[in-house]
């Protein structure tokens, strides 16, 4: 399948290196300390953090830093298919663990010895590119919940179909096969936290 | 989980003893509701329904399957609710598993009628394609994005703007296909799209009684102090639909037929209420 036309467009009329419109509103969920919504393109999550509070499963408590917590979920309706998984199938806890260690990465934990911070993703909807959207909209609410960072953790992935490289793969390119990867950085510490390649 | 002093359940029984609740309220009026449709492209219809705090989500999906051999007349619609843990940290894992359930199951009782089918909020017989043979299945998800009292409500406003804003696809039978064993092959138009008759769906008004009063639209800090309540689902002709009860205390069955008058009452307003937030909501979608 022809994923990039002889003029250098793709399937939905971006440029290879062309990222697909990123949309955020911050404040979503009424009650949670932070949270935002984040969109790329079709892609849709919001996101959630309560804390830092009380540890909840005292024997997870650490005594000279905060806990991070983080679960992601997929709304019934998400995908262009109706599908009904339940909760914390390998891939949620993968996506789950990935976005954990991100954050991890970027919070001051030291600075909250014996709390907890638990972070919500939920993606309302998936056309690629989940993982970043999701450590987009995380960082977000924890910056909206005033939790201290070192920097805002920005993600995007690329992929590489018809020799070319290609920037923000939406649910048809990534799903084409090829080889992508997903990179967070950290942009003013000039630092990367995450990079996954996957297939 | 809500966590009040002894001060704060004070003020709360006595705001809604003296018809003033903590917000400005009196005791059967509902908080402002927003109403966004077409929030979910990838659905046939889906609506966002906004009540205070309570934000949840809608969405409606059709596929093409079997009717059921019992009532091969009738098409199948199926309600599922689920509370996503960015509500509130307990629904975390399997921990919102009890609530979605609770849920799913009220809005069936009070939206789909009997187990035959006869007396549902949508016209069943509507989505039959070939009798015995294709009926298109309606799929309704819902999600709780951030819950603040009363998500029965909400969800059943939610479900009827999602309702009124599903297309579904206009379906032609080929005729050559005759055979009695085999399905029918059909076309689907995705071009043509009919719409519902959503004037039948009832709205769900939930009083919930606390001290001596029962309220209209409770918040969770009021609803934490709740003994029990009832939902009543009316449609517009004024007929109750479903109703059921929650909490541990019991009602005096006088009280129970006092409530179903009010609700009725409070329902017609409720009603014309999301008729026009439905009907604005679908003008904006349409401009843009």
């Amino acid at each position: 399948m022809e994923f990039v036309s002889p003029e250098g467009l793709r399937l939905d009329g971006r440029r290879p290196t062309e990222m697909r419109q990123i949309r955020a509103e911050l404040g979503a969920v009424a009650k949670a300390d932070g949270s935002a919504v984040f969109e790329m393109g079709n892609t849709k999550v919001v996101a959630a953090v309560y804390g830092p509070r009380e540890v909840q499963n005292r024997s997870q408590q650490l005594s000279d830093q905060a806990l991070v917590r983080c679960e992601y979920s997929m709304a019934n309706f998400s995908t262009g298919d109706r599908m009904r998984k339940p909760k914390g199938d390998r891939r949620s806890t993968e996506i789950s663990l990935v976005i954990r260690q991100t954050m991890e990465a970027c919070i001051m934990t030291h600075l909250m010895p014996r709390s907890q911070i638990d972070i919500f993703v939920q993606v309302l909807q998936a056309d690629g590119g989940t993982r970043s959207a999701c450590i987009n909209a995380a960082s977000l609410a924890l910056a909206d919940a005033g939790i201290p960072m070192r920097d805002l953790v920005t993600s995007c992935s690329s992929g590489y179909l018809n020799s070319t490289p290609l920037l923000d793969l939406n649910y048809v390119e990534d799903s084409a096969g090829g080889p992508d990867v997903t990179v967070g950085i950290l942009p003013k510490l000039d630092r990367v936290t995450l990079l996954q390649r996957i297939s | 989980m809500v966590g009040l002093s002894l001060g704060e359940k004070h003020f709360i029984h006595g705001g809604i003893a003296q018809d003033l609740r903590s917000d400005g309220r009196k005791r059967l009026t509902y908080r402002p509701i927003y109403v966004e449709t077409g929030v979910i492209p990838q659905a046939n219809g889906s609506a966002r329904v906004r009540m205070g705090g309570t934000d949840v989500i809608a969405t409606v999906k059709a596929e093409l399957g079997r009717p059921s051999q019992l009532q091969p007349d009738k098409g199948k619609v199926s309600i599922h609710i689920d509370c996503s843990s960015t509500a509130e940290p307990v629904f975390e894992g399997r921990g919102g598993e009890e609530l979605s359930t609770e849920l799913s199951v009220s809005l069936q009782r009070s939206l789909l009628g009997g187990k035959s089918g006869s007396g549902a909020g949508i016209d069943l017989s509507s989505l039959v394609v070939v009798e015995g043979k294709i009926c298109w299945d309606l799929y309704i998800d819902g999600l709780v994005v951030c819950s603040d009292g009363n998500l029965l409500d909400a969800l059943g406003a939610a479900i009827k703007a999602a309702l009124s804003n599903t297309g579904i696809p206009r379906v032609q039978v080929a005729s050559s296909a005759s055979g009695d064993e085999d399905q029918p092959e059909v076309d689907i138009s995705d071009e043509e799209f009919l719409q519902f008759d959503t004037s039948g769906v009832p709205v769900i008004v939930t009083l919930t009684k606390v001290g001596k009063h029962y309220i209209a639209d409770a918040t969770a800090e009021e609803e934490s102090q709740m003994s029990s309540a009832v939902s009543i689902s009316v449609n517009r002709k004024g007929h109750i639909c479903g109703l059921t009860k929650r909490g541990g205390a019991g009602l005096d069955p006088s009280i129970i037929l006092d409530m179903i008058s009010v609700a009725k009452h409070v329902s017609e307003k409720l009603m014309n209420k999301l008729d026009s937030e439905i009907a604005a909501a679908e003008a904006s979608e349409d401009e843009s």
